[in-house]
């Protein structure tokens, strides 16, 4: 007999690899060839940081990894280096959780902005010590910003339309026994 | 029960931590591995995308068919300026038209005067674009043909009209167009009238610009910019497009290509030619009949030549 959260939670985490999978499809369309252009949000990072903040147990760290494997080899980045970063990222997100629960949005933002800067930071210091040749500093920020001006939209969704809210004083107590 | 839990989560926390630690390092690895052997990585790479991009290209066709249409309806919305502006525009190539008919005649003419020989070996294939590179970094195009049709890396590549990039990675059923506007792009190029030779150096926005040019007063905006074919990698007099004057100063080129609706591409089928290495044997004759010893340098063929004709 398999517990409802059981499969509560793995029809969320299979929720959250099609999010990506579309993601991944939408960025791949081949309407916007061409440059100058303001760099589309990144979705499956912008999703990753919402769940993770909400309901950890939805993105394991392993679907994470793969997703963003997938998508550094889809798009021709360095292989690896922006997944690594990414996970590190969610797992300092997922310690955080507990702290996050009654936090107001506009804190919550304001650390994903933290986030998400440090994450772009890095990635250019580390791309710039392995002396791989990189695109401009500002497309980067750019994205970043594009990411977070998205972020709000995702947690709404999230939130409304597939229902993964904060875990409540309640919920906790059960989900910590449960597990 | 709650110190039950506590044990399990005792023992699963560390273990928990343990396995993310390796699967940090691992990704990492990943990174190190691709930065010290970069072509195996990257042809994993190509293999990857060959196998994930065809398998989308069922959806990735009628919504690309369907945005571009959304498109199209919406330019219907000023059918009309449209309609004069397309009468102007075709009565000004029916002039151009006439223009260049006369200089066909002419040319064909020259070249026949002048017995020039044009290289028949360049066929071209042409493929569809299946994806774009789907992040704001990189500017490439995936294409549906492959190594399976006889394509190899750095073959040109060009629209209708002007030149769009070089094959740059591999798959079976898939390649990747590096684009002229990728900031890993360079081309040699000819700047026409004035001849001067330059680098096109792709930088990641519409208008690449032009490095490296020898007399830059020679050259203004609105120059023919063709490819130089220095260095092997392009055919030459390939068109590129125009040069402009960019808003920071620099001469930048208005690619002849359209970017924004690239569709079919021609892929240039460049097999290598005949390759000059030695410039004496141009000059000097293969049997050099007043000199009583051979030359140590000379090459094996002429002596076995010179051989076989003393005996």
């Amino acid at each position: 007999m398999v517990e409802p959260w059981v499969v509560r939670q793995w029809t969320y985490r299979a929720g959250f690899t099609v999010i990506c999978l579309i993601a991944l499809f939408i960025s791949l369309l081949p309407l916007e060839v061409g440059t100058g252009r303001w760099p589309g949000p990144d979705f499956m990072l912008a999703f990753a940081f919402a769940w993770v903040l909400r309901r950890p147990a939805y993105v394991p760290i392993y679907l994470v990894a793969i997703m963003l494997l997938i998508s550094d080899f889809v798009f021709m980045r360095p292989p690896g280096l922006w997944a690594g970063l990414g996970v590190i990222a969610l797992e300092f997100l997922r310690g955080r959780e507990g702290m996050s629960r009654d936090m107001p949005f506009l804190v919550e933002w304001a650390s994903i902005a933290g986030v998400m800067f440090g994450l772009a930071v890095v990635y250019r210091v580390c791309l710039a010590i392995f002396m791989v040749d990189q695109t401009s500093f500002g497309l980067v920020i750019l994205q970043q910003i594009s990411t977070l001006i998205a972020y709000p939209f995702v947690v709404l969704l999230s939130v409304m339309a597939m229902g993964v809210t904060k875990i409540s004083a309640a919920e906790a107590d059960m989900i910590g026994r449960s597990r | 029960m709650a110190k039950d839990t506590g044990t399990s989560e005792g023992y699963t926390r560390p273990l928990r931590r343990l396995l993310s630690a390796m699967l940090i390092l691992v990704l990492f690895g990943i990174f190190i591995l691709w930065r010290i052997d970069s072509p195996r990585v990257e042809r994993i790479r190509a293999q990857l995308v060959d196998q994930v991009v065809p398998s989308f290209e069922w959806a990735l066709v009628p919504v690309t068919k369907a945005a571009d249409m959304i498109e199209n309806f919406q330019s219907y919305t000023r059918i009309y300026e449209q309609n004069q502006e397309l009468r102007r525009e075709l009565r000004q190539m029916q002039a151009w038209k006439e223009a260049a008919l006369q200089l066909e005649q002419k040319n064909a003419t020259l070249l026949d005067l002048n017995n020039v020989r044009l290289d028949p070996k360049y066929t071209f294939i042409t493929g569809v674009v299946l994806a774009d590179s789907g992040s704001p970094f990189r500017q490439s195009v995936l294409l549906n043909i492959g190594a399976r049709d006889g394509l190899m890396d750095g073959w040109a590549t060009m629209d209708g009209i002007g030149l769009v990039g070089r094959i740059s990675g591999l798959g079976e059923n898939t390649a990747r167009v590096m684009l002229l506007t990728d900031s890993s792009s360079r081309l040699p190029v000819t700047i026409q009238p004035s001849g001067q030779r330059a680098i096109l150096s792709g930088d990641n926005t519409a208008r690449p610009p032009l490095d490296f040019i020898e007399s830059p007063e020679l050259i203004r905006p609105g120059d023919r910019v063709v490819s130089s074919g220095d260095g092997g990698v392009f055919p030459h007099g390939l068109v590129i497009g125009q040069v402009a004057l960019g808003a920071d100063r620099r001469l930048r080129v208005v690619l002849a290509a359209d970017y924004e609706r690239l569709d079919y591409l021609r892929v240039l089928r460049s097999l290598s030619s005949e390759q000059i290495v030695d410039p004496g044997s141009l000059i000097v004759p293969p049997e050099p009949i007043l000199i009583p010893e051979e030359p140590v340098s000379e090459v094996e063929n002429d002596t076995a030549g010179v051989e076989s004709d003393n005996g």
